[in-house]
C-alpha cells in the first residue's frame, strides 16, 4: 500500500494480475481442472469450483511471495450459461465464449447482438443479483490482512467491444454514435455498484481489465474516449475513491495518445506493453509522480526468451521504474499458459534480488 | 456535378472515414451520372490507400481502419449489380484463418476486410483451423495466396504445421503463403518457410500485392 502512495516500501513488490490455469497448477502441485465437467463448466457460477480455484491462487501467490492478489467478479447465483449448439456459451453480457483446452479458460470470441434493437431487449445484467462478489469474499477470507487484494472490474468499453461483433460496433460508433455511448453509460452504471461491493468485501484497490489500444494506438478515435469512454472512466474512479479504493487500469497496446488524460484520473497503470512502444522509463519520468506503474516484463518474451534474457528485462525494468517508489514489479499482461515457468520464476526471483529499496536511479 | 468531382468526393469519404451515409449518396449520384462501377472503385481505392497511409502515421488508428473496410464493402454491395458481366474485379483469391489452437479473430477480420477492399476474393476459414483445413481449401477454391494469422504464441509451431503440409501434399508452389499476427516477426515467416510476412492489416495488403508478382 506504500507503494500506492507513492512511497518507497522495503522491497519493489511483485505481482501478477493473472495466472493461467495450467501454471497455478503445477505451483501448487495440484490438479485442478482434472474433472471433465470443471473443464467444461467453469467459471460459470459453479461455486464450488470456483472455491477450489481461489484456494489454489492464494496457495500459488502465497507461494510465489507475491504483495497483491487480484480476484475477479463471477456470475450471479444459480446463473447459467446459454449453451449453444456448437459447443460454445453465450454469457449474461451477451458475449459468445469458446472453450480454450490449452488455457482451460473460456474465453470472448464474439457478440451474439446483430442490431441496438435486440440489445435493449436483452435483461441487462443486474448488480444487485447476490454472488457476484464470491471470488472476492473468499479471497479475503484466505488472506486476511497478509496479502493486499484487488478486485477486478472490467472496462464498459471492453464489454462493448466484445458484446457486439467488431464490424457492428464500429459501424455503429460512426452512425449511432448515442447507442453505443449508452451502451458504456450502462456498464458505468454497473460497475459502479460493483465497486461498492468490492470496497464491501473489504479489497485494498480497483483493477479494470479490459483493453484500451492495440499495437498501433487507441482501438476507436481518441474525441470517442475524450467525449465518452474517459468521463465514464472517471465516473468509476470517483466511485472507488469515495469507497476508499485506488483504481489501476490495465490496458495492453500503446496508450500514449491518451496517457495526459489517465495521468490526471487514475492511480496507476499496468501493462505498458513493451510490443506497443510503451516504454516503462519514459512513462516513470512524465507521470511517475502521479501514476503507480505495474508491469513491463513483456508477456511475449516470457513465452519465447531464455531465462537469462528475462532476468536482463527485469533488471532493466527495475532501473527504470523502481528509483523513488510507485511500482509494482509484473509482466506485462499475465503468465500465460505459454509462458515458460522457469521465465517466470526467474522475474521473480530478479525482482527479489534487485529490488530492495533504496534503488538507485 | 462534375464527374471527376464526384469521384473525388468519393476518395475523400474513405480517406476522411466520413461513414457510410455520406459515402452511398455520392455514390449513387456516381451511378445516376453512369460513371462506370470500376472508376467508383478505383476512387475507393485511392481513398482506401490515404487511410492506409494516415493509419501507417499514427494518425487514424484501429476503428478507423475497420470503418473503411465496412464502407468499402457496402459500397461493394451496392456496385454488384452493377458489376454483372464485367471483367472479373478480384486481382486474386485468398484463403484467410487463424492458426490452429488460437480462438482470436480481429486481426484476421481486419485483414480481410483490407484484402477485400483492395480488390482480393477472401475465403475465411474462421479461427482454430487445423492444417487439414487449409489444405481443403487449396484442393477445393485453387486460392494464388494462403494467408494465416496468430495473436498467441502457442499457435506459432501451428503456422508450421500448415506450411509443412502443404509441402508434404504438392500444394506448395501452387501458393503464396502469408503469415502475421502479433508474435510474428519477419525472422520467423522466414524460418518457417512463409513467402511473406505483414507487420499489420495495411502491410498484408502491399505484401499481398507483391505475392503476386513473383
Amino acid at each position: 500500500m506504500t507503494t500506492l502512495d507513492h512511497g518507497e516500501p522495503d522491497v519493489v513488490p511483485i505481482t501478477e494480475l493473472a495466472i493461467d490455469p495450467v501454471h497455478i497448477e503445477r505451483l501448487t502441485q495440484t490438479k485442478l481442472l482434472s474433472d471433465a465437467s470443471i473443464e467444461r463448466e467453469f467459471s460459470f457460477s459453479d461455486r464450488t469450483a470456483e472455491q477450489k480455484m481461489v484456494a489454489a491462487t492464494v496457495l500459488a501467490f502465497k507461494e510465489l511471495g507475491f504483495e497483491l492478489i487480484p480476484a475477479k467478479l463471477s456470475a450471479p447465483d444459480g446463473w447459467n450459461p446459454k449453451k449453444n449448439p456448437d459447443g460454445t456459451a453465450t454469457d449474461e453480457w451477451g458475449r459468445i465464449l469458446s472453450f480454450d483446452p490449452k488455457c482451460k479458460l473460456w474465453v470472448p470470441t464474439g457478440g451474439s447482438f446483430t442490431s441496438p434493437e435486440e440489445f435493449e431487449r436483452f435483461p441487462f445484467p443486474d448488480p444487485q443479483a447476490p454472488g457476484r462478489t464470491f471470488p472476492i469474499v473468499e479471497t479475503k477470507r484466505r488472506i486476511g490482512d497478509e496479502i493486499a487484494l484487488a478486485g477486478f472490474i472490467r472496462d464498459p468499453f471492453a464489454y462493448a467491444w466484445e458484446m457486439f461483433r467488431i464490424t457492428d460496433f464500429v459501424r455503429w460508433l460512426y452512425e449511432k454514435p448515442n447507442f453505443i455511448r449508452h451502451v458504456i453509460e450502462r456498464g458505468t452504471d454497473f460497475n459502479i455498484e460493483m465497486i461498492k461491493q468490492i470496497a464491501d468485501a473489504q479489497a485494498d484497490l480497483i483493477v479494470s481489465e479490459g483493453d484500451y489500444a492495440e499495437k498501433r494506438g487507441p482501438l476507436v478515435p481518441v474525441k470517442f474516449f475524450k467525449d465518452v469512454i474517459l468521463p465514464n472512466l472517471r465516473r468509476q474512479v470517483g466511485a472507488a475513491h469515495r469507497a476508499g479504493l485506488k483504481f489501476i487500469k490495465h490496458s495492453d497496446g500503446n496508450l500514449n495518445p491518451i496517457m495526459d488524460d489517465l495521468a490526471d484520473m487514475v492511480d496507476g497503470v499496468h501493462s505498458l506493453d513493451p510490443s506497443a512502444g510503451m516504454d516503462i522509463g519514459e512513462v516513470k519520468s512524465r507521470y511517475g509522480d502521479k501514476l503507480v506503474l505495474m508491469g513491463n516484463v513483456s508477456v511475449d518474451n516470457l513465452c519465447t526468451k531464455t531465462k537469462e534474457e528475462i532476468v536482463q528485462e527485469t533488471k532493466e525494468c527495475l532501473r527504470k521504474a523502481a528509483p523513488g517508489g510507485g511500482f509494482i514489479l509484473s509482466s506485462s499482461n499475465s503468465w500465460y499458459t505459454d509462458a515458460k515457468l522457469e521465465n517466470c520464476l526467474a522475474m521473480v526471483d530478479t525482482g527479489r534480488k534487485y529490488g530492495r529499496y533504496p534503488i538507485a536511479a | 456535378m462534375p464527374m471527376t468531382s464526384i469521384l473525388e468526393k468519393i476518395e475523400q469519404t474513405f480517406a476522411e472515414v466520413s461513414g457510410t451515409g455520406s459515402m452511398k449518396e455520392h455514390a449513387q449520384d456516381a451511378l445516376a451520372q453512369h460513371i462506370p462501377p470500376l472508376e467508383i472503385l478505383g476512387s475507393m481505392r485511392k481513398g482506401l490507400a490515404t487511410a492506409g497511409a494516415k493509419y501507417e502515421r499514427g494518425e487514424y488508428f484501429l476503428s478507423e481502419l475497420v470503418m473503411t473496410g465496412i464502407m468499402a464493402q457496402d459500397l461493394s454491395i451496392m456496385l454488384k449489380p452493377y458489376l454483372q458481366g464485367a471483367k472479373n474485379q478480384f486481382l486474386a483469391k485468398v484463403v484467410i484463418g487463424t492458426a490452429k489452437g488460437d480462438l482470436h479473430d480481429i486481426g484476421k477480420n481486419l485483414v480481410s476486410i483490407m484484402l477485400s477492399s483492395a480488390g482480393f476474393q477472401v475465403l475465411d476459414l474462421g479461427v482454430d483451423a487445423p492444417p487439414e483445413r487449409f489444405t481443403e481449401a487449396i484442393e477445393r477454391d485453387r486460392p494464388r495466396i494462403v494467408a494465416i494469422s496468430c495473436l498467441l504464441t502457442i499457435a506459432m509451431d501451428a503456422m508450421k504445421t500448415t506450411i509443412d503440409r502443404l509441402e508434404r501434399q504438392g500444394f506448395r508452389k501452387e501458393v503464396r503463403v502469408l503469415v502475421g499476427g502479433r508474435p510474428i516477426t519477419s525472422d520467423f515467416a522466414r524460418l518457417i518457410g512463409a513467402d511473406g510476412y505483414g507487420a499489420d492489416a495495411i502491410e498484408a495488403v502491399s505484401v499481398a500485392k507483391a505475392a503476386l508478382a513473383k
